[in-house]
């Protein structure tokens, strides 16, 4: 990590939390914290999750961003990153989203695992990870940016809790295997029209390879994905950008479908 | 604009597609209404049919909106499909008997029984007998790929080359099946059939209207390629293309090194 001053990582912290309950985007926070630095990043949004803990949010589980190889390419990274889930973030299938909740929204069309037992072992393999998921379902991730325009860098889209606004779930709960991860179609409509078209292989080549990613950095950032986590595992397609009111439905095959209704 | 002129310029984009030549945009120098365009179609594919191909089905472009957005265009169009267009599942091309090649994933129907005019998602799926993955080779003869509706119908819209794979049965729900294609086993382009008009029978639908509209009759035994479900990728030199298809299979070829 740059040298960076602790003050300096809490200033950036307080940006973003202040952005979010005020409703208004801050500037980037590159211009006090170096730009292409994930440390950095990592130490900001690690300070304002433990702010958020202290204040009652509760943790259900993580996000995982940047699982295509163009996005990674667009933000100069070889590798995915991930954000944090409170139970506040979480909405069922049909209900009700508050647009005034959001600053600028994009929804993605995504796979999330929910997690039977823990993760918390040294050298976790992918034999580990799918043991320990206990269902997936289609995941509609609601996706914003603290930061005005979108105008992110690696370390302040990481710093942002990677970019997470809101999610909502499925409601037809399947067993692996009985869906393929990797082939699955993902279809995200809008007033009639495919608005965003994927496959599973778009999230890292199969959205268990980004799942057993970040059981691993998570058993090293010293916060292991525990039973009963929610994972969502990254976009199987692009990003539709969310203009007002309206539902969006996703299909994945074999998983089902759920809705994003925004008011 | 007369027949002979037509017939003239049915010969200038027939002769580019034989030679794999580039041509300028016709609409530089005529006209064309999109009838016209239609019509100059005909005539070019005529001139193949003349040399000894046979038309073994209909190809429908425009149909997703990844390549609505690629090609500027909102249009549903298509063109004929020849015995001689068709590549062996597992063959070769050489590129140098194209002008700029790519390639997109697609759904084929075979049809069992002739369909005809307008009618229901029900009724078109009725004269399916199969369903099987597709790869087509779209080679616009036109410098840099560039071109109007009326150009690029009257080039048989861009369509030069397929390659099909195994048949399956259509009673499925192949709404919404993901694909992946593939360049030396790295993913190049990844999508789903919805992307095909937010369900592939209804590009099957869309043939069967248009073809009656142009007085033709989609015949048992053809082939219908439904449209791209991702963007098209270019094709170069030494490639092995694959295509995994959700559900129904793959289907591959290679360029030749």
């Amino acid at each position: 990590m740059s040298e960076v001053s602790d003050a300096d990582i809490q200033r950036g912290a307080e940006m973003l939390r202040v952005a979010a309950e005020k409703g208004e985007p801050c500037p980037p926070l590159s211009s006090f914290l170096p730009a292409d630095d994930l440390d950095v990043g990592y130490a900001v949004q690690d300070a304002n999750t433990a702010y958020w803990l202290e204040q009652g949010r509760r943790l259900v589980g993580r996000k995982i961003g940047l699982t295509a190889k163009a996005v990674q390419a667009q933000l100069g990274v070889d590798q995915p990153d991930f954000g944090m889930l409170y139970a506040d973030m979480a909405y069922a299938d049909g209900a009700e989203i508050p647009l005034s909740r959001l600053l600028q929204p994009k929804i993605e069309g995504e796979i999330a695992f929910v997690l039977g037992d823990d993760l918390d072992s040294d050298n976790l393999t992918i034999t580990d990870v799918m043991s320990a998921i206990d269902y997936a379902v289609a995941a509609i991730e609601i996706v914003d940016s603290r930061v005005a325009d979108w105008k992110i860098t690696i370390m302040n889209t990481i710093a942002d809790n990677a970019s997470s606004g809101l999610y909502v779930l499925g409601s037809e709960p399947k067993a692996l295997g009985e869906f393929d991860p990797r082939l699955c179609g993902m279809v995200i409509e809008h007033a009639g029209d495919p608005v965003a078209t994927g496959a599973g292989a778009a999230c890292l080549g199969n959205p268990l390879n980004a799942t057993l990613w970040l059981a691993q950095t998570m058993v090293k950032a010293g916060r292991p994905l525990m039973a009963g986590d929610t994972v969502l595992s990254g976009a199987l397609g692009p990003m539709v950008p969310v203009n007002g009111p309206g539902v969006y439905e996703l299909r994945i095959n074999g998983l089902g479908s759920v809705r994003a209704n925004f008011v | 604009m007369n027949v002979n002129e037509l017939q003239k310029i049915a010969e200038i984009v027939d002769t580019a597609a034989k030679d794999g030549n580039a041509i300028a945009q016709l609409s530089e120098t005529y006209e064309l209404t999109l009838e016209e365009a239609y019509e100059v179609q005909a005539l070019s594919m005529g001139r193949r049919y003349g040399r000894g191909e046979m038309q073994v089905g209909v190809k429908m472009g425009f149909t997703s909106r990844a390549k609505m957005v690629q090609m500027g265009l909102d249009d549903l169009i298509w063109g004929r499909l020849t015995d001689k267009m068709l590549v062996e599942d597992g063959g070769e091309i050489d590129i140098a008997d194209y002008v700029h090649p790519r390639v997109e994933p697609e759904l084929a129907f075979l049809l069992k029984r002739p369909l005809y005019g307008n009618m229901t998602p029900f009724e078109a799926m009725e004269a399916v007998e199969a369903i099987a993955p597709a790869m087509e080779i779209i080679d616009s003869r036109y410098e840099n790929f560039k071109f109007n509706l009326p150009d690029v119908v009257a080039d048989n819209s861009s369509s030069s080359s397929f390659v099909i794979g195994n048949w399956n049965r259509p009673d499925q729900d192949f709404s919404n099946l993901g694909m992946v294609m593939e360049f030396d086993g790295r993913p190049v382009e990844i999508g789903s059939t919805a992307s095909i008009l937010g369900h592939p029978t209804r590009a099957l639908v869309g043939a069967a209207r248009m073809a009656a509209e142009a007085g033709m009759v989609l015949e048992e035994g053809w082939i219908i390629l439904a449209g791209g479900a991702t963007a098209a990728a270019a094709l170069s030199r030494g490639l092995n293309v694959r295509l995994d298809a959700e559900n129904i299979g793959r289907v591959n070829f290679s360029t030749k090194a």
